[in-house]
């Protein structure tokens, strides 16, 4: 094994393990990475059993969050290493007190296991797009330098920005490791269920009056494949995975045939707080709120061009996949037909 | 008149009912472009007889000099601002170009960082081409060749006293010299002369402003007293002119770290606007008539 840079190549042969493999994006890139025949092994992480099968796949059954990872991550002998555990927000099971100790507590001890573990060479994390924020003033396509740039204002920003405070140090610490953190933006799919989907299928969705945020809306099969991408053929640094072009909520909303209702501030904070025990969060947690009002966006040049990546959907096609399964109340003014010209009706 | 009406009128008529009705339908459906800016050609053109009106009669705006705005490729159009209310400057130097301009285009707009937090307006200026104003954002701009309007006196001058009208307030740190550097982008200034009239600001009230959450609630003759009412701008006389671009093309990769140089150029574009504004203060004479 050598220990120059990784490159697709001489990663031939590799064992990967995939730390919170239970999660969506863990499961389906397990599922990715066990057809390659130069993957030779592929071992899973989490503290709760897959709920998919996942063939090959080797599972262990452990908490990133407990001491004892840094015995078992050397023990594996990985040569890559996928962290998919971060969570993007709170659940009914998981209140947003419990976030911060999955997200940065988890992160370090997996960095902690990472720095005994001899002959690594690529650490991957699947981050979040949400340490840019979302602000009226923001830059309307964030790159991946301008991190920092905004103070971050809520408890998952402050999470995101502290576990990249220590990712960023153990990538100094340990410069042979190729470390490459991915900020994913908001996804979109069929089957996709997140606070987001699931909002989008509201039967009567409310938005906040006045406002109208643009949206960069990443289809759950980039996500994917963009995880894949960047796991075989990683980049020293942060990426961020979001789709080209981006897309206004109403004209979402009117894609997907759904009627939208202007809250006004006033009863914000009691609508916020019933759609989000609506939606499954405690509440419309502060970033969601955020986004809704202002958007963000974030320029996808290194996907492209350094991971290689080739995006299959823009914000718009993302839309319109979504708008195919999209459920609840339709609109009150479905799509017109194409309408016969007066002349040939009156003549 | 008596009789019937002509039949063909009454078909015409029905068309473009047809024709708003599907357009109508057709964008509550969704199935309009924006382009990853938010800007939405259609709806701009929709608006545009309301600006086409103001410009021609109610503003009777002369122009000097559209064609020094390039026809094609990045152009950076830096002008004074004014207005107090509504940035309707912006929007008359974007119908100057549609209308007199052979190769029209629609220019986009830096715009006030505080505009984007308002309820309404934040996605009425994005449909219309206005971005937040900040060096990224105008640098992706041009590198996609967008005409781009910026402000560089930004609130200064859009806010100050009626007392101080045509009076340049300074140009910042000169940031749009720096990223016109870097996208070696010809820099057009841009004189506005009868924005100032049109809401003649005489104090501000800041309380109101706390109140709605607003920076800043302007007090003109007859806003707020007049309610909405207060909102219509008096209708002065106004002449733009674009005077001749700037070259930057010429300074080497580099150029936009030079303080001195950046400086001098962001002086320059000042005195020309400012030289230019008194010029058409003369050349349009009587505010109002």
């Amino acid at each position: 094994m050598g220990s120059e840079g990784v490159s697709g190549a001489d990663l031939a042969g590799r064992r990967v393990v995939i730390a919170g493999v239970s999660t969506r994006w863990g499961s389906e890139l397990a599922r990715t990475l066990q057809q390659r025949a130069d993957v030779s092994r592929v071992i899973g992480i989490d503290s709760a059993r897959p709920t998919t099968d996942l063939g090959r796949t080797e599972f262990v059954e452990a908490d990133i969050r407990n001491p004892s990872i840094s015995a078992l991550l050397p023990s594996l002998e990985p040569d890559v290493v996928v962290h998919c555990g971060i969570v993007w927000y709170p659940e009914r099971d998981r209140p947003s007190r419990a976030l911060h100790d999955i997200n940065v507590i988890g992160t370090l001890q997996l960095l902690a296991a990472c720095e005994k573990t001899e002959g690594l060479r690529a650490l991957i994390v699947r981050g979040s797009a949400a340490i840019y924020g979302s602000s009226p003033a923001a830059p309307a396509f964030f790159t991946e330098d301008m991190a920092r740039r905004y103070p971050l204002v809520t408890r998952f920003q402050r999470d995101i920005g502290e576990l990249e405070g220590y990712f960023d140090n153990f990538a100094r610490r340990r410069p042979e490791v190729t470390c490459c953190m991915l900020r994913f933006q908001v996804e979109v799919g069929p089957g996709l269920d997140t606070p987001f989907n699931r909002y989008l299928n509201l039967p009567v969705v409310p938005t906040r009056m006045g406002f109208d945020p643009r949206l960069q809306l990443l289809h759950v099969d980039d996500a994917t494949g963009a995880l894949a991408a960047a796991t075989l053929n990683p980049v020293h640094g942060a990426v961020n995975v979001a789709p080209d072009g981006a897309i206004s909520l109403s004209r979402l909303l009117r894609l997907c045939g759904k009627t939208a209702v202007g809250i006004p501030p006033i009863l914000g904070g009691a609508i916020n707080r019933r759609v989000g025990r609506h939606l499954g969060s405690a509440d419309l947690y502060r970033d969601g709120e955020l986004l809704l009002r202002y958007g963000r966006g974030c320029d996808n040049r290194r996907l492209r061009e350094e991971i290689g990546y080739e995006l299959a959907f823009d914000s718009e096609g993302a839309a319109r996949d979504f708008a195919r399964t999209a459920h609840g109340m339709k609109s009150l003014f479905p799509a017109p037909h194409p309408g016969s010209p007066v002349r040939s009706v009156t003549r | 008149m008596s009789g019937a009406p002509d039949p063909e009128a009454v078909l015409a008529w029905a068309e473009t009912v047809q024709s708003t009705s599907d357009k109508l339908l057709r964008r509550l459906a969704g199935e309009y472009h924006e382009d990853e800016w938010g800007f939405d050609e259609e709806f701009t053109e929709t608006v545009f007889p309301l600006f086409e009106f103001l410009y021609t009669t109610w503003w009777r705006v002369q122009v000097e000099g559209a064609t020094n705005v390039p026809g094609h490729g990045r152009a950076l159009l830096v002008a004074n601002h004014s207005g107090a209310i509504f940035p309707f400057d912006g929007a008359m130097i974007a119908t100057a170009i549609q209308k007199e301009h052979p190769l029209p285009r629609w220019l986009r707009a830096m715009v006030l960082n505080w505009a984007f937090d308002l309820p309404f307006i934040s996605y009425l200026l994005r449909r219309l081409g206005g971005v937040a104003a900040n060096p990224a954002n105008l640098g992706r701009l041009l590198e996609q060749d967008h005409p781009v309007m910026v402000f560089p006196e930004g609130q200064k001058g859009f806010g100050k006293p009626f007392a101080e009208r045509y009076r340049l307030q300074r140009f910042g740190r000169g940031g749009f010299v720096e990223v016109a550097l870097e996208a070696g982008a010809p820099i057009v200034p841009v004189a506005v002369v009868g924005a100032e009239e049109i809401y003649p600001k005489l104090g501000e009230a800041k309380p109101l402003a706390k109140l709605i959450g607003s920076p800043y609630v302007p007090i003109t003759p007859t806003f707020p007293w007049l309610g909405p009412l207060g909102l219509l701008p008096l209708p002065s006389r106004w002449r733009i002119e674009f005077l001749e671009p700037i070259d930057l093309s010429g300074y080497g990769p580099g150029a936009s770290e030079d303080r001195s140089l950046v400086f001098d150029i962001s002086e320059q574009v000042r005195e020309r606007i400012q030289d230019a504004l008194y010029r058409g203060l003369v050349e349009r004479g009587p505010a109002f008539l």
